[in-house]
């Protein structure tokens, strides 16, 4: 198993190997899936293994996976894998139009591997130092790919990422040093004693009051790499210049990665502190999330920047149902997590296509795309409604039990205040991306795709997505229950 | 934990240093030279250094020790060199123009952020009477000014040094808090690498000249 989990961290390093070795944009990208798809693999074979045993730990701690670790490690792997596809078509065809030079395709393949390396690796360690260490890395690799285009625009956005994530995950650190001496009682000495699962299972003995300030430092500091309102305002820019694969890993991976750090504070919190302050702080957070994600999607321009408002909102109603509790909250927030990272892995690579073809990422030139482009105008539709959580797709159902999971804690006020917030939020993105689906498309549009084969390899990871998405609306495989239930256990 | 008294010999050098690299910071804030604020960074970080070694002294503890000559030679020498030669003399940076603020609105932000650190960290957070309880409001002020400095400034590189001024509170609240943190050294040269490759990464991409120096906060075009 050991050597699953190492299998599963390194495999996205193939496309790195690939892009150093020399290779163009397609052979780097075929191996970055290949690599991708092997990580898969692994994921889900450590979670076939896991079911009902004891999770997986060894060196000291350094290495943990339970149930929850490889429910985020089989989320980000699937998007990386869903990525990489759509990464082959995406840069080769800017390799091909020469908007991008062969030194920056091999960057490109290098950091996003990397990126996802680091990612998959954060997703393993019960250390909490590592963690730190390893969430702040994955920014550095992530921030290569914001600023990769080289315009002054890419730039700044790439600048703004990287110092306010630094920044934000400095405090996670502050945090985390307020974790450890919530523990002075422990005599906590070793690196044993920094690991996730020796301080939950020791929550009774540590201090109440550094443990509230740890929390909250932890949720503000990685809450920064999740894109929690009011730390969120990197967010935007960043999704919005990174290649559209590479959007698709910052909204689908890394929020996500980010998102598994606060759950295991709040795993730790809880089990001392009780469910009224933990919930109170992510209640607050995830409600300013999704009310500015909602009312920034009003207007409209970059469809990316749209998409990524959508991210901030969908990450506040994680925090919202994490802070809601309860088996129903918690089942509700993991399966909108996947859900969301699907849907949203979608809607960038769909959005890439588009950016390609109408050479604009403003959506207001953007017309006609169901009549141009078929398969990605339908996949951005259908995705934008999934996203939404329109039935009959995972998140209609992942959102339906959040709402219940928060009208069984008590007051009624905030899941309607939920359910109007997701109102509002239907209209103000379905009136942007109707507009680009609808009408009819400017008369020359040419592909950027050379060969019938980029276009197959450019819809697949649209149509996967999609199907996935569907599927998990109609029906929970039983092995996805199963680890969702112990995952619930896990985080208490 | 052992936890050191405040009238120790050790825990006066301690909470000396904090109040030094309080007032660095403080003087960082109020600084619009860009020497400037490589000189009071280089300073703080061998204040920090000093007091890494005290504390090292104090808690007969090797990981201290190694963290006091790290901060030593990367924050207190490499780093500010770097930032030097590589940066200021290169790029000719002198005065700081691109502020949101003005310098006094700063100062006073600064003044109110170390009350609200006292107001937060003093009250039944730490056991009174231990140097943790006087150094500690000190480092969140620490933290909390370098923030401040990130926010109202705009130019990239006073923006790395407000994010270094951040770091170099967090090492000095963890010297006193939790001297035993198994973690520290690896936390503090994986940070040490991260200022290293941004330091790089200004340099090379000369993100400076792109976005700051023209030190238009109307040119910035991402927006909302």
């Amino acid at each position: 198993m050991t050597a699953l989990a190492i299998f599963a961290a390194l495999g996205p390093l193939g496309g790195p190997a690939a892009a150093i070795a020399g290779a163009r944009a397609r052979l780097a990208g075929l191996a970055q899936a290949a690599g991708a798809a092997v990580a898969l693999g692994c994921a889900l074979a450590l979670l076939v293994l896991l079911d009902g045993h004891a999770p997986l730990a060894g060196w000291d701690g350094f290495l943990y996976v339970d149930s929850l670790g490889g429910f985020f490690l089989m989320t980000v792997a699937a998007v990386t894998l869903l990525a990489a596809l759509g990464s082959i078509g995406y840069v080769a065809a800017q390799e091909d139009s020469g908007e991008l030079s062969g030194f920056q395709v091999r960057l490109y393949f290098t950091f996003f591997g990397l990126f996802a390396s680091l990612m998959l690796a954060a997703l393993e360690t019960g250390n909490l130092g590592l963690l730190f260490v390893l969430v702040e890395a994955s920014t550095l690799a992530s921030a290569a790919l914001v600023g990769l285009e080289g315009r002054a625009r890419s730039l700044e956005a790439a600048w703004k990422y990287v110092i306010i994530s630094s920044l934000g995950v400095t405090i996670a650190l502050a945090g985390t040093l307020f974790l450890f001496y919530s523990g002075s009682a422990l005599h906590l000495g070793s690196n044993l004693g920094l690991t996730w699962p020796y301080l939950l299972e020791h929550a009774q003995a540590l201090a109440p009051q550094p443990l509230r300030l740890a929390f909250l430092l932890a949720v503000v500091g990685y809450g920064t790499k999740v894109g929690l309102a009011p730390m969120h305002t990197w967010l935007p820019d960043a999704h919005a210049e990174a290649p559209s694969p590479a959007s698709a890993m910052l909204s689908a991976a890394l929020l996500n990665t980010g998102m598994y750090a606060i759950i295991r504070f709040l795993a730790i919190a809880q089990a001392r502190l009780g469910h009224t302050y933990p919930r109170a702080v992510l209640l607050s957070f995830g409600f300013a999330s999704i009310v500015i994600g909602a009312l920034f999607m009003v207007r409209r321009g970059n469809f990316k920047r749209l998409f990524a408002y959508s991210s901030v909102e969908h990450m506040g109603i994680i925090a919202v149902a994490l802070g809601f509790g309860g088996t129903l909250g918690l089942y509700g927030a993991l399966l909108q997590t996947l859900n969301h990272a699907l849907a949203k892995a979608v809607l960038f690579l769909s959005s890439g296509d588009v950016s390609l073809r109408y050479q604009t990422r403003e959506a207001g030139q953007v017309s006609g795309l169901l009549t141009a482009v078929p398969v990605t105008g339908g996949a951005l539709l259908l995705a934008s409604f999934a996203a939404l959580g329109s039935p009959p797709f995972g998140l209609f159902l992942s959102e339906l039990t959040i709402v219940r999971a928060g009208f069984a804690h008590g007051s009624p006020v905030f899941p309607l205040l939920l359910l109007a917030l997701l109102g509002l939020a239907f209209v103000a993105f379905a009136r942007t991306t109707a507009g680009m689906v609808t009408g009819s498309p400017p008369a020359q549009l040419a592909s950027p795709y050379r060969g019938r084969a980029a276009v197959a390899v450019t819809a697949a990871p649209l149509v996967l997505g999609l199907a996935a998405l569907l599927v998990l609306g109609l029906w929970i495989p039983a092995g996805l229950d199963t680890v969702l239930r112990h995952s619930v256990g896990v985080i208490g | 934990m052992q936890s050191l008294s405040q009238t120790s010999t050790a825990g006066v050098l301690l909470d000396l240093s904090g109040v030094l690299i309080l007032l660095l910071a403080f003087a960082c804030l109020a600084s619009k030279l860009f020497n400037r604020y490589v000189v009071y960074y280089g300073a703080q970080s061998v204040v920090l250094s000093f007091a890494a070694g005290t504390a090292a002294v104090a808690f007969h503890s090797a990981e201290l020790w190694i963290l006091a000559a790290l901060t030593l030679a990367v924050k207190g020498i490499a780093i500010p060199v770097a930032a030097r030669r590589l940066l200021i003399t290169r790029l000719a940076l002198k005065r700081d123009a691109a502020m949101s603020t003005g310098l006094s609105t700063s100062l006073i932000a600064g003044g109110a952020l170390t009350a609200f650190a006292y107001l937060v960290t003093r009250p039944a957070l730490l056991p009174h009477g231990t140097v943790a309880s006087a150094v500690v409001p000190l480092s969140t002020a620490v933290i909390l000014l370098g923030s401040l400095s990130m926010v109202v400034r705009r130019h990239t590189v006073a923006q790395l040094i407000g994010w270094l001024i951040v770091e170099n509170g967090v090492f000095l609240g963890a010297i006193t808090l939790v001297a035993t943190f198994p973690f520290i050294v690896e936390a503090g040269i994986f940070l040490d690498i991260v200022a290293g490759v941004l330091i790089m990464v200004v340099f090379v991409s000369g993100l400076t000249r792109q976005l700051a120096e023209a030190s238009a906060a109307e040119l910035r075009e991402l927006r909302g």
